[in-house]
């Protein structure tokens, strides 16, 4: 009797402990059937939108869609934590080229798929021999975002120290410097703090600095080089010059110099901090790209008005800027897991091909999402139409030279977080300009 | 005895579960600390090639040495303050229990919210010098330390005091007859009566410390130039943050373990040694 | 100045001594308070001053931070895992230290002496490998991240459990299991209403350290189920950028519950501290 209610009672235990092990017996039973997918978001400022399209698609088609949304400057750290479960991500995204690199092992062939074929421009994929592996959804542009009110208001005072009347006759860093520098002077009767919105040098916050606007330098520095696209030239550097270092410091001195915040408090701030900043009006200026619309607009007491928003290229004092537009292209390309289960795959292929297709799926990606979608199932009137989207579409459309992303090509996070330690130790007065060149050569050549 | 065939029942379940969460867990690590490697089934054996590379990382002694100088500022500061509140709190006087509770409440706010508390407060202080925590190492390194006092001091008074209340009044009250001064009675009476809470304090205080990482990361989150990250953010961002350091980030983790095990061992033969002389 | 002036002296400024200490003690609580109504463009600006007309908003912080974080979720998650967790822990622990005590041979000791081992183990040298072992049991659930806190609090309840066990007397167990109870009787019956001061001890502990531990359930569950820690921490860049006020708010929020219980279980957490100090 004894042994039997041991064996009973051990039984009962084990039991307990399997059943805790036990996963959702719903998506157990599907999994065969259906397929799920797994989207591991990028992007934290859409990511409730992502919610409400993953509610949508499983009303719609019955597949179950879970999207996680990773933190601000965490998504390798988040990928890699999540891609070592068995339950693993089926869709995540790569940045471009280095991206591809680091995550080969996982990233499937997409060439057959639809949602490849809707690609309008088949070069901007991410490829490697005949295989495509990353498959860009958004098109994207940064620049100098500037609040045309304030901008007429300046250009309307009688002791103005320029010659232009207009913020459209800003042609190079020249004439950007001497307008800024003015504006500053004249603060008090602008009513703004400073002319530029906070440098966000908080953890997490560099990214403006450390890929957007190194960017532009890195930019110039390939083109003396060669003539290829410089996504493809940089990916190729094992050392950089960083040859125009000057300019990189021209413009971001510019920034800081005229800022609305003191340098030793910009540890402190963040981009949200910036966007509020230029949303309340006490700035004029902001480096930022046309996916921070939200955070203009989000803001409770917000003073500027969609029409006066317009964009200016960064100008950084480098020969031939003259015609130099926006930053244009994407550093979000969306990858399958090779290693999922081919139902997985599927249903995760159907789900991205039913977000850009359908109409449905299109609605959301032009009205929440509002992203300027690189594909052509995208009619010409289908673009988002908040202010910063159409100044990007316009300036497209331009006859100037809009520059390619090549931070795409610069080595992976932690590159990026040496060279924005140095940029952070040179704002606060630490460290010389010469220390952030160092450091900027260096760790490429070590992180590469 | 009938109770040896109940295995199954009565140690089954915590065995299989520690197996699970620690045995299996541990002795991998062991092993994927030799090898390179991204997730677990690709790994290559590379010999002692990650500890190699661990040692030689400046982040990484950068951040034993900060975790050192941390821990012995820490230790003392903790102890002191908590054994001179214990001391205050069982003279007899009234509402001493009121007290007891406002110190020991930060306990028991966990790493993560302290360090965003903490946070506010200090740059909100600094901010009077145009500044914030992140200006300095220094200041990231005493802002640790401020947040690791207020959250320790009542922990270790509490042990203070029991340790305080279980001296016979008679003996404190025998040397004041003998005509010891105060300093005297603190040196000959007391310190060697709660000498067992003064022990477990202090282990608990080093241990602490030297593990600290939730306040760590969101108190200053290693910046500057991770020049205050401790050796637990140093490991995890040397794990999850580079591709291709995953080996060398479980190499440091094994020698963590290591310095802490040592540490762990001094501290009980000190206790037996003790133990044997009472 | 009399003998009795003098000790009233003492008196008088050792209250006032304690008395600053302890608002020093809880200030940073109380300003976190007050800033969490105001604009999330202020705190950062003045966190020190009271809000005012133009700083005072109103519960805006606690909605916002509601939301973006969950936090009712998250709170919900965190009683879960610590509730089960802690049941599992007493439960099953305190019937393996009594086996362990109780069944001396060379299997048993050793297994104490991997449970205590296991105590100086830092987290993170099992960070990697626990989180991938786990995955690969589908142990990456909130049921499932019961089983790790039980195999991973073990070490430090074994130890408590057997050192109390030591010291009860084998008397009335045998008694028991003379009139008839198998073990399991005699442990439920007999053995475990002794060990409830030991059982309290072991439960406040482990309770403290799973409602806070933050990077387990992080790297665990976090991407789905979010415990309070989990929560606070992503709304420092989750939403693409840091919100002051949010932040603020779920500060607030996150330590109102743990004074509450506090105020409530006082006796219990400071007894069970000086208890856990002794032993371990």
């Amino acid at each position: 009797m004894k042994r039997i209610t041991a064996v009973l009672l051990s039984l009962a235990v084990v039991l307990t402990l399997a059943a805790c092990g036990k996963k959702d017996d719903n998506s157990d039973m599907n999994a065969p059937k259906a397929g799920t997918v797994y989207f591991l978001n990028f992007k934290p400022e859409v990511a409730d939108i992502y919610k409400e399209i993953a509610a949508e698609y499983k009303k719609e088609k019955g597949v179950d869609v879970k999207v996680v949304t990773a933190a601000s400057n965490t998504y390798e750290t988040t990928l890699k934590s999540e891609i070592a479960k068995a339950d693993a991500p089926t869709i995540f995204q790569i940045n471009g080229p280095v991206g591809y690199k680091a995550w080969a092992g996982y990233c499937e062939d997409l060439s057959d798929t639809k949602l490849y074929s809707y690609l309008t421009d088949k070069n901007l994929a991410v490829r490697s021999g005949n295989g495509v592996y990353g498959i860009p959804y958004v098109v994207e542009g940064y620049g100098i975002i500037y609040n045309d009110a304030i901008m007429r208001k300046y250009f309307a005072l009688k002791d103005k120290a320029v010659s232009i009347s207009k913020a459209t006759d800003i042609k190079d860093f020249e004439t950007l410097k001497a307008v800024v520098e003015d504006m500053t002077k004249h603060k008090k009767e602008l009513g703004i703090d400073g002319v530029f919105a906070s440098t966000s040098m908080g953890s997490g916050e560099q990214w403006r600095w450390t890929n957007h606007l190194a960017s532009v330098p890195v930019y110039y520095e390939m083109k003396d080089e060669s003539d290829d696209s410089t996504i493809v030239s940089t990916l190729g550097k094992k050392e950089i010059g960083f040859e125009y270092s000057k300019n990189f410091r021209n413009i971001f001195d510019l920034y800081l110099n005229n800022s609305v915040t003191a340098k030793g408090l910009l540890s402190g701030k963040s981009v949200d901090n910036a966007m509020a900043e230029f949303a309340l009006g006490k700035a004029a200026m902001v480096q930022n790209g046309n996916w921070a619309w939200e955070q203009i607009s989000g803001v409770s007491g917000n003073t500027v008005k969609a029409e006066d928003i317009k964009y200016l290229p960064i100008y950084t004092g480098a020969e031939g800027e003259e015609k130099q537009g926006l930053c244009i292209g994407t550093e979000n390309y969306l990858a399958i897991n090779k290693n999922a289960s081919a139902e997985d795959k599927k249903a995760s292929v159907e789900f991205l091909e039913w977000l850009f297709s359908s109409e449905k799926g299109k609605d959301y990606v032009v009205n929440k999402l509002k992203f300027i979608s690189p594909f052509n199932t995208f009619k010409d009137d289908e673009m988002p139409a908040d202010p910063l989207a159409k100044e990007i579409l316009s300036w497209m459309k331009k006859d100037v030279n809009n520059l390619e992303w090549t931070f795409n090509s610069f080595p992976g996070q932690q590159f990026k977080d040496d060279f924005g330690n140095a940029l952070l130790e040179y704002v606060q007065g630490s460290k010389d300009w010469s220390h952030v060149e160092s450091a900027f050569r260096t760790s490429w050549k070590n992180e590469r | 005895m009938a109770l040896k065939k109940y295995f199954p029942v009565f140690v089954l379940p915590t065995l299989a579960a520690f197996t699970i969460a620690f045995a299996v867990p541990f002795i991998l690590g062991l092993f994927l600390s030799f090898t390179e490697f991204t997730t677990v089934i690709d790994a290559q054996w590379v010999g002692i090639a990650n500890y190699i590379r661990a040692l030689s990382n400046d982040d990484f002694i950068n951040a034993l040495w900060f975790t050192v100088r941390f821990t012995v500022v820490s230790v003392v500061t903790v102890n002191v303050i908590a054994f001179a509140l214990a001391t205050l709190l069982t003279k007899g006087l009234k509402g001493t229990n009121i007290f007891r509770t406002a110190f020991f409440m930060p306990n028991l706010i966990g790493g993560i919210v302290l360090g965003y508390i903490w946070q506010l407060i200090i740059n909100g202080v600094l901010r009077f010098f145009d500044v914030t925590i992140t200006y300095d190492p220094k200041y990231g390194f005493w802002g640790l330390v401020i947040l690791m006092n207020w959250q320790l001091i009542g922990y270790m008074m509490i042990i203070y005091i029991a340790g305080l209340q279980n001296i016979p009044t008679d003996l404190q009250d025998a040397s004041k007859v003998d005509g010891a001064s105060r300093l005297q009675t603190l040196r000959n009476v007391t310190i060697p009566l709660v000498m067992p809470s003064i022990t477990i304090c202090l282990f608990l205080t080093i241990t602490n410390s030297f593990k600290l990482f939730d306040q760590n990361l969101a108190l200053t989150a290693g910046a500057p130039s991770k020049q205050t990250a401790m050796l637990a953010l140093d490991i995890y961002n040397t794990f999850y943050g580079r591709i291709g350091w995953e080996g060398v980030g479980q190499a440091k983790a094994v020698i963590f373990f290591a310095i802490v095990a040592v540490i762990s061992f001094i501290q009980l033969a000190l206790t037996r040694r003790r133990e044997v002389e009472q | 100045m009399s003998a009795k002036e003098k000790t009233m002296l003492i008196r008088t400024l050792l209250y006032i001594i304690l008395t600053v200490l302890a608002v020093a003690f809880l200030s940073p609580v109380f300003i976190v308070f007050l800033n969490s109504f105001k604009g999330k463009l202020f705190i950062s600006e003045s966190p020190f001053s009271l809000p005012d007309k133009d700083t005072f908003a109103g519960l805006e912080n606690y909605f916002s931070g509601l939301e973006k974080t969950g936090f009712f979720s998250a709170f919900g998650w965190s009683v879960f895992i610590t509730v089960f967790s802690v049941i599992a822990i007493v439960l099953f622990t305190s019937m393996t230290a009594w086996y362990i005590v109780r069944v001396k041979n060379r299997f048993t000791k050793a297994l104490y002496y991997i449970f205590v081992f296991s105590m100086i183990v830092p987290f993170q040298m099992v960070m990697f490998t626990m989180t991938k072992t786990a995955g690969e049991l589908g142990l990456d659930t909130p049921w499932g991240i019961v089983v790790i806190y039980l195999g991973f609090g073990a070490g430090l309840a074994v130890f408590m459990f057997c050192g109390f066990l030591k010291s009860v007397p084998l008397e009335i167990e045998e008694a028991a299991m003379i009139d008839g109870c198998n073990p399991v009787q005699t442990f439920f019956m007999v053995v475990f209403p002794v060990l409830k001061p030991t059982a309290i001890t072991v439960a406040i502990l482990n309770a403290m350290w799973i409602w806070n531990d933050y990077l387990l359930p992080y790297l665990l569950i976090g991407s789905e189920y979010k415990t309070i820690p989990v929560a606070v921490q992503y709304l420092r860049g989750g939403y693409g950028s840091v919100d002051m006020g949010a932040l603020m708010a779920m500060l607030v929020l996150s330590v109102i519950p743990i004074i509450v219980f506090y105020l409530f279980c006082q006796k219990y957490i400071i007894k069970g501290i000086v208890a856990g100090a002794v032993k371990g």
